[in-house]
């Protein structure tokens, strides 16, 4: 099962680059869709209007796309396949963007051809491949594995472009291809289907020497099924089919390149070229044949000669090379279209009219442009979605105009966000908050006081940002190294915002900066790399503040740095596949090897290596990290240590998602050739639930009362003590211990986030990362409470539909203390390996939605109808949990916040369960035996249940209602529709705030302070330091009188909670897993935690079993 | 201050200036030798159907080695294809004499020389297009351009450089131990590759592993050349290397053309390199 996570894109001003290597459009000419010499795949929505609208921008290649072509009959699966350079292939659902199946093959396609017979062939169809290798690859299209190939027995070469001819004469099927060389050859395919099943050897029935090179495009007149054009680079002939003979040459002019054609009809064909111009040509029957060959003494052949009707061009000589295409109509609304993609990015469409004519006086007509586009049109149309995370830095740069940033890194552990902008300056803030105040309404508010510090000290632009302590907890986590263009390095300590130290590279500018692995080191101390774009390396001493030395030999760019700690080598790989070895201690050059052994060298895995992003592309590269096993102490070190596995492909990564750690995470993606980038915010559902469980596991309401509440706060502060003292003494559960207790810690650490005294923050922080250190070595690697709870309100803020129903967004931004969203936003899905980002405007894609102006964020009119859907299949009882008597708001709506959050996990997850898993429709009577099967083994009542608790949050509910299984069916349901996972999302969000909303319309907010909570707390602080909790306190000041009641809120809350939850784990001893017997007060947040991966944990479970069942 | 910013501004026009001379004269004279320096060496590949004279011409190559005299093969070249082969194989155990040659009619493609070729020509074709009239309007323009070609070209040389690394079994089904005129004997195999500038000729001499032998049998994986002792299963039968002999001869044709690769690439950089040097002033506008 993928893991997906939710992604908003903050793509700024300027679009990404987006050199259009591959064009097509859909059958249904719905959709165009162009691949880039990036890497990337964008989704264009063609209107019947012939207007184009960009729409999604699809990561899933790391090399550039050579060719795109349709995967599946269309009509039945919207599918269409890539391939790169590199020998990637995916397989992309075009109508939701998400990459269906993805593999490598060591070969690299230029042409890929779909055939499919339904009445010989079972599975889903053949992809005919040609490239770089000889003859024909059959891939099948649904698994992307190689069937088997076609051979030539002649002079087996190379294939440049291949057509597949279908004669409804003899209603057989036959593939041509022209080589290389020049060679056309002909392949059965239909009748060769089982041949090829068998894996027997199918050579070609005919060939001929064409006698030209270069050959671009082969096409069959399906309209006379007799002619047959083949353009080459230089010329295109018209042959006739049945015998190959050629009939008509028609040669460029000098300079000109062809580079495809089309049949329109019968005798009219489109020719198109390299520079972007096309021509129409009537092809004339010419009865002068026999007047020109009278005394030759082969047989008469009538000959055909073209006679040019229309032409098209752009305006002015665009970038090239252009790539084109043509399709004909299919049904009535639809055109007869020609499409370009240029290199800049642009795409232009011509309607071809179904008689094209020329002239009255015969000279040819020019059929003008219908429509032009550009992606950089649609972020200059849509201004508001295009925020950059940085935009707000405006303002404070009295007016000077937008900061322009050229590099950015992400610190998870102390949610900031460094940018290094072109001015020289280095801005550090909040990431959370800076994405709020850019995205929400009434973030505005925030701008003014977000806390934001600059670093002044770089002269030209600052290209390269690393945060040392990010890849080795050891390292000090007050440093921060930037490069800049002019070779210079700083070392900054981010606290006080002083330079500790300048080095000057006297290089070129510094592209990017590594970090040595921990295991290597030098003079007990790690080393930073400097990779310069002159091809030199640099290599820095942190702590001695020293230069070592520069390598300088290199002639082509660095394209890996790998490190031999035995024997303190540096190897630095090149572009050339050479390999440069360098002695670190003295600086000098020990070996210089090429070919197979610098190959062997780079490939040998008992040295640890890292590998520097390219000068082109993306600037983050931490090192992989699963974020699909979470909360294992181990998993939780991201340091660079387990790089072995990192791969060892030249072509860089767009993105690397696997860097994602944490709940929220902000990636800058840089592409390649363009100096800016964007960021993409990450949320990870499934962790932002499991982080926030311990909180909503409980439900206090209807189990005990208040004054419980208090007893059981008491004593779990007691027994907290304990296990604080505990930690001191033990050594081997420490670690475990200090990243499992998010809730105690949230209260220390939490505060900084909203502290708006931001001069000392940063000596606070340190001064409490020093007294913290002695009780937990990691306390970088937890996440605070306040910060996941804001990033879980920025998400739902996000994906709510506003402008639905204004009651509904009034009630929500009072009761579930979220700000509304200036516009619409550009959602995303991320996965493992590919994203799919939606780009500004896409909201106007859908025809029907662009009257609609009230509607922010509204993904599709189908949310509407799914979320009706999903309301309807409700119990009558809101499914919310039900707190009517003493609870206070907060709690209540941060309870709210996670039981909304855990819905949206839950959909996510069921939306996208593989395919092959796909269950029937009529499940819901399997669905309660499969629950009965469960629920017969005693113990296993409590996990079930408490499934349906964590659906419904509904403790004492030990029964299914059938009112759960339904919704549970809906949402199978939806998946079998294809309905998108955004658009599953926000229907249900949409219907589970408007069912809570429902029933808190007409209460009065419960404002007093509870009293019980109060007392919580208090007993709470007693266990922090001193100093804390005078912090705690003025920070409660500094909140209270703020407007936001976050941090209040989740002070109460977070002590409440935490009572409750160990009266949960206590209730429930079978669960709870104590790990020695001895001592079983040490009941803490680490079991707590455990107890609530458990429960997650058994939602998956249940989940599949629910779904395996069903197939 | 005022003085600074007018010198800033000179400096700026200048470089200006200097940009536009990179992509407009620059740029073009660079594209041209590089255009030369790969006709020239794509001539070397001799490319079928480019000329009139019909089959590329046949060159002879006497392989040997300088270590031992126990094999000696006489392989002819035409164009990208083995058209002929003699080989003389004296048996270390009994000085017996073997010889076998190609069949008449067969021809063995050599895949490196065609992959290599056909790169080659690639690249020569992305280049055609942009000729003088071709205005160059930003530094990323040629920066792709040359990405491309130099893709290309790091192809072309790695397909020499670099012989496929084959099993043992995939040796013993290729289509070369058929090319045979007395066929090939079971107990020997032969591959033919280009290492660099060399044409490489080996011959394994097997002997089968007994069932019952006592020897721990692991297939060996695959290799561009293989030790003696090397075993691998081929049919129902379990065989090992007991010889290798390796004999290769120098192909003055691919020395010149893996040459010209490395120098174009160089070229290629060398341009990178100086729109780069630009880039860096101009890279936040368009140009």
């Amino acid at each position: 099962m993928r893991s997906s996570l939710q992604a908003v894109v903050l793509w700024g001003k300027k679009a990404p680059s987006h050199s259009i290597t591959a064009i097509m459009i859909t059958d249904d000419q719905q959709t165009i869709v162009t691949g880039s010499q990036e890497g990337q795949l964008c989704l264009w929505n063609l209107s019947p209007e012939l207007k184009i609208l960009a729409k999604e921008l699809l990561f899933g290649h790391s090399a550039s796309v050579r060719c795109l072509a349709r995967a599946r009959d269309f009509s039945k699966q919207p599918y269409i396949i890539s391939a790169a350079e590199n020998g990637e292939m995916c397989v992309w659902n075009v109508t939701n963007g998400q990459c269906v199946e993805k593999a490598t093959l060591p070969y690299r396609h230029t042409a890929i051809c779909y055939y499919h017979c339904s009445s010989r062939m079972t599975g889903e169809g053949w992809l005919l491949c040609c490239g770089e290798y000889q003859d024909i690859l059959i891939i099948d299209a649904k698994t992307l594995t190689l069937v088997h190939t076609f051979t030539s027995s002649q002079s087996p070469d190379w294939i440049n472009c291949m057509c597949i001819v279908h004669s409804m004469r003899i209603q057989e099927d036959s593939l041509l291809v022209v080589s290389v060389a020049g060679e056309l050859k002909v392949w059965d395919l239909s009748s060769c289907i089982s041949s090829i099943q068998e894996k027997q050897d199918v050579y070609e029935k005919e060939s001929k020497f064409l006698d030209s090179l270069n050959c671009r495009t082969i096409r069959f007149c399906t309209y006379t099924e007799r002619l047959l054009l083949v353009v080459f680079s230089k010329c295109w002939k018209v042959y006739d089919y049945c015998d190959f003979s050629l009939l008509c040459t028609e040669v460029g002019r000098s300079g000109q390149f062809f580079a495809g054609g089309e049949v329109l009809a019968a005798h009219r064909i489109i020719i198109w070229t390299e520079d972007g111009h096309s021509y129409i040509y009537q092809l004339l029957n010419s009865g002068l044949s026999k007047s020109i060959y009278p005394a030759d003494g082969r047989v008469l052949k009538e000959t055909i000669y073209p006679h040019l009707l229309c032409s098209t061009s752009v305006q002015e000589n665009k970038s090239l090379p252009f790539v084109m295409g043509y399709i004909n109509e299919k049904k009535e609304p639809f055109y007869k279209v020609l499409f370009s993609g240029e290199v800049s990015g642009r795409i232009t469409l011509w309607h071809i009219p179904d008689v094209p004519v020329s002239k009255f006086d015969g000279s040819p007509r020019e059929i003008p442009i219908t429509t032009t586009w550009t992606l950089q049109d649609n972020f200059d149309k849509h201004h508001i979605m295009s925020q950059n995370i940085i935009d707000y830095f405006s303002g404070f740069k009295d007016g000077a105009g937008t900061a322009v940033v050229t590099s950015s890194e992400y610190v998870p552990s102390l949610d900031k966000l460094v940018c290094g902008c072109e001015d020289g300056t280095i801005f550090i803030t909040q990431a959370l908050n800076a994405a709020k105040a850019g995205l929400l309404e009434g973030g505005s508010l925030l701008k003014d006081s977000l806390p934001q510090k600059v670093l002044k000290g770089h002269h030209q632009s600052v290209i390269s940002l690393l945060y040392p302590h990010g890849l080795s907890s050891k390292l000090d986590q007050s440093w921060l190294v930037s490069g800049d263009q002019d070779s210079c390095v700083i070392l900054w300590n981010i606290f006080t915002e002083e330079i500790l130290h300048k080095f000057f590279l006297e290089a070129g500018p510094v592209t990017s900066l590594l970090m040595s692995p921990e295991n290597f080191r030098l003079r007990c101390n790690q080393v930073v790399c400097c990779v310069c774009s002159d091809h030199s390396v640099a290599l820095l001493h942190l702590e001695e503040k020293r230069y070592l030395f520069c390598a300088r030999k290199h002639l082509f760019p660095v394209r890996m740095i790998k490190w031999h700690p035995a024997e303190n080598f540096l190897i630095v790989g090149c572009a050339d596949d050479s390999v440069y070895i360098w002695e670190i201690e003295t600086g000098t050059l020990e070996r210089h090897e090429t070919g197979e052994r610098a190959r062997i060298i780079l490939n040998c895995d008992d040295s640890q290596f890292l590998k520097p992003e390219s000068v082109l592309s993306v600037a983050s590269e931490t090192p992989k990290h699963k974020s699909v096993e979470p909360r294992s102490s181990s998993s939780y070190q991201f340091g660079p240590v387990p790089c072995p596995g990192l791969q060892v492909e030249p072509s860089c990564k767009a993105i690397d998602a696997k860097s994602f750690s944490g709940p929220f995470n902000v990636l800058p993606v840089k592409t390649k050739w363009s100096n800016t980038g964007f960021h993409i915010l990450l949320f990870d559902l499934e962790n932002l639930v499991e982080l926030l469980l311990p909180t909503p596991i409980c439900d206090p309401s209807n189990s005990f009362n208040g004054s419980e509440i208090l007893r059981r706060a008491k004593s779990t502060v007691e027994k907290k003590t304990l296990t604080l003292k505990r930690n001191k003494t033990a050594c081997g559960p420490l670690s475990a211990d200090a990243h499992a207790k998010p809730v105690s810690e949230s209260l220390a650490q939490g505060d900084n986030s909203i502290t708006f005294f931001e001069e000392n923050d940063g000596i606070k922080r340190q001064k409490k990362m020093k007294s913290s250190k002695k009780t937990h070595p990691k306390p970088s690697r937890k996440f605070d409470a306040n910060l996941i709870i804001d990033a879980a309100k920025l998400l739902l803020s996000c994906l709510l539909p506003w402008g639905v129903d204004k009651e509904l967004d009034n009630l929500c931004i009072k009761h579930l203390n979220i700000l509304k969203l200036q516009g619409p936003i550009s959602l995303g899905l991320a996965s493992n390996e590919d994203y799919s980002l939606m780009l500004p405007g896409w909201d106007l894609c859908n025809a029907e939605m662009k009257k609609d102006c009230s509607k922010v964020n509204l993904f599709s009119r189908k949310v509407l109808d799914l979320s009706n859907k999903y309301t309807s299949t409700l119990p009558n009882q809101a499914g919310m949990p039900k707190r009517e008597e003493n609870d206070c708001d907060s709690l209540q709506e941060s309870n709210t916040i996670v039981y909304l959050l855990r819905r949206l996990f839950l959909v996510n997850k069921l939306v996208n369960m593989p395919v092959e898993l796909e269950c029937g429709i009529d499940s819901s009577f399997k669905m309660e035996s499969v629950h009965n099967k469960v629920k017969s083994p005693g113990n296993d009542i409590l996990h079930i249940s408490s499934f349906y608790s964590y659906l419904r949050n509904d403790k004492n509910e030990s029964h299914i209602p059938e009112a759960d299984v339904s919704l549970l069916k809906l949402i199978s349901c939806w998946r079998d529709q294809s309905v998108q996972v955004t658009e599953a999302i926000q229907a249900v969000l949409l219907a589970e705030v408007q069912q809570h909303m429902k029933t808190l319309k007409n209460r009065p907010i419960n404002s007093q302070p509870e009293s019980i909570t109060e007392n919580g707390k208090y007993e709470k602080m007693q266990i922090q330091p001193k100093m804390e909790w005078a912090e705690a306190l003025e920070l409660q000041c500094v909140t209270d009188s703020l407007p936001l009641q976050t941090s209040t809120s989740l002070v109460k809350h977070d002590s409440n909670s935490n009572s409750a939850n160990f009266q949960d784990t206590e209730n429930m001893p079978d669960r709870c897993v104590v790990e020695d017997s001895e001592s079983p007060e040490r009941i803490d947040g680490n079991v707590l935690e455990q107890y609530g991966q458990e429960h997650l944990s058994m939602d998956f479970c249940f989940c599949f079993c629910y779904v395996l069942k069903h197939t | 201050m005022a003085t600074a910013m007018a010198a800033t501004a000179v400096e700026r026009a200048v470089l200006e200036e200097e940009f536009r001379w990179l992509l407009h004269d620059e740029v073009h004279a660079v594209l041209r030798q590089l255009q030369d320096i790969l006709k020239e060496a794509s001539l070397r590949f001799t490319l079928p159907g480019s000329g009139t004279e019909g089959l590329a011409k046949q060159e002879n190559f006497i392989l040997g080695s300088c270590s031992t005299d126990q094999v000696k093969g006489v392989l002819t070249l035409q164009g990208d294809a083995l058209s002929q082969a003699d080989v003389n194989l004296k048996m270390p155990r009994n000085n017996q004499l073997l010889h076998f040659a190609f069949r008449e009619d067969k021809q063995w493609k050599l895949q490196q020389i065609q992959d290599a070729r056909n790169h080659v020509s690639q690249a020569i074709y992305l280049l055609n297009n942009r000729d003088e009239s071709y205005q160059f309007r930003t530094g990323a323009e040629v920066l792709k351009l040359m990405d491309a070609v130099m893709l290309q070209l790091t192809r072309a040389r790695n397909r020499l450089t670099t012989p496929a690394t084959l099993t043992l079994p995939e040796i013993a089904a290729s289509g070369l131990t058929r090319m045979f005129a007395p066929a090939l004997p079971s107990d020997l195999l032969v591959n033919v590759y280009i290492n660099l500038n060399k044409l490489c000729l080996t011959v394994y001499q097997l002997h089968a592993l007994q069932p019952n032998s006592t020897k721990n049998f692991r297939p060996a994986g695959g290799s561009v050349l293989h030790s003696p002792g090397a075993m691998f299963e081929w049919g129902s039968q379990r065989l090992e290397v007991s010889h290798v002999h390796k004999v290769e001869s120098v192909i003055p044709w691919l020395n010149d053309a893996l040459v010209f690769f490395t120098v174009s690439l160089q070229l290629c950089q060398q341009l990178k390199d100086k729109i780069s040097v630009f880039s860096s002033y101009w890279s936040y506008r368009p140009f």
